[in-house]
């Protein structure tokens, strides 16, 4: 070691005449040292980071990006190693052995009920959720907690507003996250089946989405929409989150009180309109004249039900967080039903009245009756034929197969289709060959290289693509618990390396916007103009380093005077 | 029957041991299984209620007993995700699979018992010489690749046949036996059946030859000569028979081995079958899935090598002798 170390400080020497003159035993020094040669001595020099990502087979792009941070962050002095592993097994490693890792890639998906920045805002960073909860990273900071909860007791939102610019300055200061991008969801459909007038890209989700279902017209005689998903569904049940693609089918069974309109704010849907009692008093009248699929008609008694099956039992385990903050819902005529709330909530109409399901009592009152006492709950149940209030009504489906959907002639918006069917298509592909062919008619689930759909609606006329930038956004998480990533400064530097407009074309083929905000640019009412444009600058991010007091050795990164490392491997 | 029973008590054995390790094999993979159908958002007390409602609680020896306790009673659990009992979902997919592994086999079993003849017959000609390398080459290809081949040629290419799944979008059949054998249906299976045929023929073909070649060399062969039967009634009739055993063999492990080997190809062809529900099933960590998918499968294999060995007994009365019968 030490033979290797003298032959490399003559080789060193030899290239450099100049330092042989001036010591040749310090030589090292000032020749590898960024000119902070006069600085204290240096700390430990900084373990190898460890950097977490999913398998480049099952996400190319997140292990694309997470090589070029590596580069970048190399270029700090950083010893860096890209780790790939196995989805469960990164989030087993993520979730619960949350002391273990030093760096990784994750992701937060877009949801309808995502499109208020309450749920990120909210749970994200919030520190009683450090242990097991959310805040997995261990982001711990009361002020903004503060911001945070102020937020969401704001009525006003032009006010509300103010507080999320400054909750979003906050994060960006202190990177508890380093954001990277929103990606761009990429999806097609024949228009010479549907019209492209008709067909509703609702902001942050795409045109998958409710309204597109709704309100798709027929071109001409074919009338039946045929999607695609690439992967089995789980189960058709309203007290159940089972799946992303259930949720896209549960929605058009199921009705709810709001729906997240195509702009994303909230608009009443199944009510006729809401009324703001006081802080925490909400009035919901429903809209008259609604049928349950079954005929049977839809009254208070149910949308009470609805609400009180996850909050009052434990059978619908994976709904009580979003009902969680009720603390009585009555009725209060035969059309009007009361909210009070724990504590108040702007985002109450977005999380809880958009995203709980109508579900009929005359149906799962008994089915709940029937469970007291035993293990299992709602999720295990599977009805024949499900029962909603919504849009659409069950005709028949098989969940590793096909899902076919009727329009609901009951229903006060009828859709302009007559059937909606999804069918399981698990090769890429395939699902991309059968758009041109009418095997389907609208690619709704497309999770293969966004560039080769733009190449085949090039050949084809008829298919029309389009691109919507996500709500749900990528990044890397530091483990702030470990330093340095404790160090905000650290954190920053880091961050300002990363290239995040190489990273869009290198990585996501273009199909992504650069971010740096758990605001998507997608929600523009809430997204704080300017703050996703981050330049890369390496010069810069050396230079925070070095303010610091992190000091480069032979081009290797080491923490400041006096501070040890303590999680070195081995 | 001595052998008989024997013969049964070696099949319970073997489904214990495969049992035994599959039960081992889900516990002991990294990760916590867990991780994977408990949404984070839950508090410790709803994660503990769920691990507790599949039993995941219990120490590994007393998860390993009501295991077994359950598989005796014909219970194999409830699926993670699902929350359906496994046995229903296993089941409901199982006739795709048997419909699209006979298929294959007995195209690829006749075809190649064929060709593998006529090698046998033409040796030493440029026919052998041709079709011994492509034989080889369908057998090496990947059936991925394979498939992708067959889906841009008939299905992208030429559009004769659909390009995945198992019926028309909406199309609705009285039936499933008015489904399966509707038009609808069989053009479905076309290409899976004809892809997965390709990948099995290479096994009877080669068998077949060497085991031809092998009685081509026996004396009833010459003596046929001797008789002067024509060469055609010599090959087909007498030595073609007698190299047929060894295939009566390759047929029934190869059925049993298909039933689940078909991974590649459900996946490919979007075919809702058990190979697709076993991968996913793995994919997202539903073990008492997997294990019930892995079961079955053993049980399948090991119930056609039974079928096998009795059947050879049954057709060559040398075995029948040694065993004792």
């Amino acid at each position: 070691m030490r033979r290797s170390l003298e032959d490399a400080a003559v080789s060193a020497a030899r290239l450099s005449r100049r330092a042989l003159l001036a010591s040749s035993a310090l030589a090292l020094v000032p020749l590898l040292s960024s000119g902070a040669a006069l600085a204290a001595t240096p700390g430990d020099k900084i373990r190898k980071i460890g950097l977490l990502c999913a398998a480049q087979a099952s996400d190319p792009q997140e292990f694309q990006a997470a090589q070029l941070i590596a580069a970048a962050w190399r270029q700090l002095g950083l010893d860096v190693e890209v780790k790939g592993l196995p989805r469960p097994q990164l989030s087993d490693v993520v979730w619960n052995n949350r002391t273990k890792w030093d760096m990784t890639m994750w992701r937060m998906i877009g949801r309808p009920e995502r499109s208020d920045p309450d749920e990120f805002a909210y749970n994200l960073y919030n520190p009683s959720t450090i242990a097991t909860g959310y805040n997995f990273v261990g982001y711990d900071n009361p002020e903004f907690q503060k911001l945070a909860e102020a937020q969401r007791a704001e009525p006003d939102p032009e006010k509300r507003r103010a507080l999320m610019y400054q909750a979003q300055d906050m994060i960006s200061r202190d990177q508890p996250y380093l954001f990277l991008v929103y990606p761009k969801n990429v999806l097609a459909y024949d228009k010479n089946v549907w019209k492209p007038s008709s067909i509703v890209e609702q902001s942050g989700i795409g045109i998958r989405c409710f309204w597109t279902f709704l309100r798709a017209e027929p071109v001409g005689a074919k009338r039946d929409m045929i999607c695609n998903a690439a992967e089995s569904l789980i189960a058709l049940n309203p007290l159940y989150i089972s799946g992303a693609i259930d949720s896209w089918v549960t929605e058009l069974i199921w009705d709810r009180l709001m729906r997240v309109g195509p702009d994303g704010l909230p608009q009443p849907w199944a009510a006729e309109s809401m009324t703001q009692v006081d802080p925490v008093t909400i009035d919901v009248k429903l809209r008259p004249g609604q049928t349950w699929h079954d005929g049977k008609p839809v009254t208070v008694d149910d949308v009470v039900f609805s609400f009180e099956a996850p909050a009052t039992t434990d059978k619908s385990p994976m709904y009580k967080p979003f009902v969680a903050n009720i603390a009585s819902v009555k009725a209060t005529d035969d059309q009007t039903v009361r909210f009070v709330l724990n504590t108040p909530s702007a985002a109450f109409a977005t999380s809880t009245l958009a995203k709980i399901n109508l579900t009929p009592k005359h149906v799962w009152a008994p089915i709940l009756a029937g469970l007291e006492g035993k293990p299992q709950n709602a999720e295990t149940v599977q009805e024949e034929r499900p029962i909603g209030s919504g849009p659409f009504k069950v005709s028949r489906f098989k969940l590793g197969e096909e899902i076919v959907l009727e329009a609901n002639a009951q229903h006060w918006e009828k859709p302009k289709m007559d059937r909606w069917i999804m069918r399981v298509i698990t090769n890429t592909g395939a699902a991309l060959g059968m758009l041109p062919r009418g095997e389907i008619n609208f690619l709704s689930d497309y999770r293969g290289d966004p560039k080769l759909l733009a190449d085949l609606a090039k050949a084809n006329p008829n298919v029309e693509v389009v691109s919507t930038t996500d709500m749900g956004f990528r990044f890397a998480a530091p483990n702030i618990r470990r330093p340095p990533f404790n160090d905000p400064r650290f954190r920053q530097a880091l961050s300002m390396a990363i290239n995040r407009q190489l990273m869009v074309s290198a990585a996501w083929n273009g199909f992504a916007a650069p971010a740096n905000s758990f605001v998507s640019s997608a929600l523009p009412f809430w997204n704080k103009p300017g703050i996703d444009e981050v330049k890369p600058d390496m010069a810069a991010a050396k230079k925070l380093l070095e303010e610091a007091g992190y000091q480069l050795v032979r081009g290797k990164l080491h923490y400041p005077e006096g501070v040890r490392e303590t999680l070195a491997e081995g | 029957m001595p052998y008989l029973a024997k013969r049964l008590l070696h099949m319970v054995f073997v489904l214990w041991a495969v049992a035994t390790i599959v039960f081992l094999m889900f516990r002991l993979m990294p990760g916590d299984p867990t991780a994977a159908f408990i949404d984070p958002t839950f508090t410790v007390d709803q994660q503990r209620a769920i691990r507790a409602q599949f039993g995941l609680d219990l120490p590994l020896p007393q998860q390993y007993l009501v295991y077994l306790g359950n598989l005796l009673r014909g219970e194999f659990g409830l699926s993670f995700r699902q929350r359906q009992p496994v046995l229903g979902l296993v089941l409901e997919v199982l006739p795709n699979t048997l419909l699209l592994t006979m298929t294959s086999l007995v195209i690829a079993y006749i075809f190649g018992t064929l060709l593998g003849a006529l090698m046998a017959w033409k040796r030493g000609g440029v026919f052998e010489a041709v079709s011994v390398p492509l034989v080889l080459t369908t057998r090496a290809a990947p059936e991925f690749w394979l498939g992708m081949v067959m889906l841009a040629i008939f299905a992208f290419g030429l559009g004769w046949l659909p390009s995945g799944g198992a019926n028309s979008a909406g199309a609705s059949y009285g039936s499933e036996w008015n489904r399966v054998f509707s038009l609808d249906y069989l053009s479905h299976l076309a290409l899976p059946a004809l892809t997965l045929a390709i990948y099995l023929q290479g096994l009877p073909a080669l068998l077949m030859r060497s085991s031809m070649l092998e009685v081509m060399r026996e004396e009833f062969v010459t003596m046929a000569r001797m008789k002067g039967l024509s060469e055609r009634s010599i090959m087909l009739r007498h030595a073609a028979r007698n190299a047929l055993l060894p295939l009566v063999t390759a047929f029934a492990l190869g059925f049993g081995q298909s039933v689940g080997g078909n991974v590649v190809v459900e996946n490919v062809f979007s075919w809702p079958g058990l190979g697709r529900l076993l991968a996913d099933a793995i994919a997202n960590s539903d073990y008492p899935l997997a294990q019930c998918a892995f079961l079955l499968i053993a049980f399948v294999l090991v119930l056609m090598n039974f079928l096998a060995d009795l059947a050879y007994g049954l057709l060559d009365p040398r075995v029948a002798h040694e065993r004792g019968a």
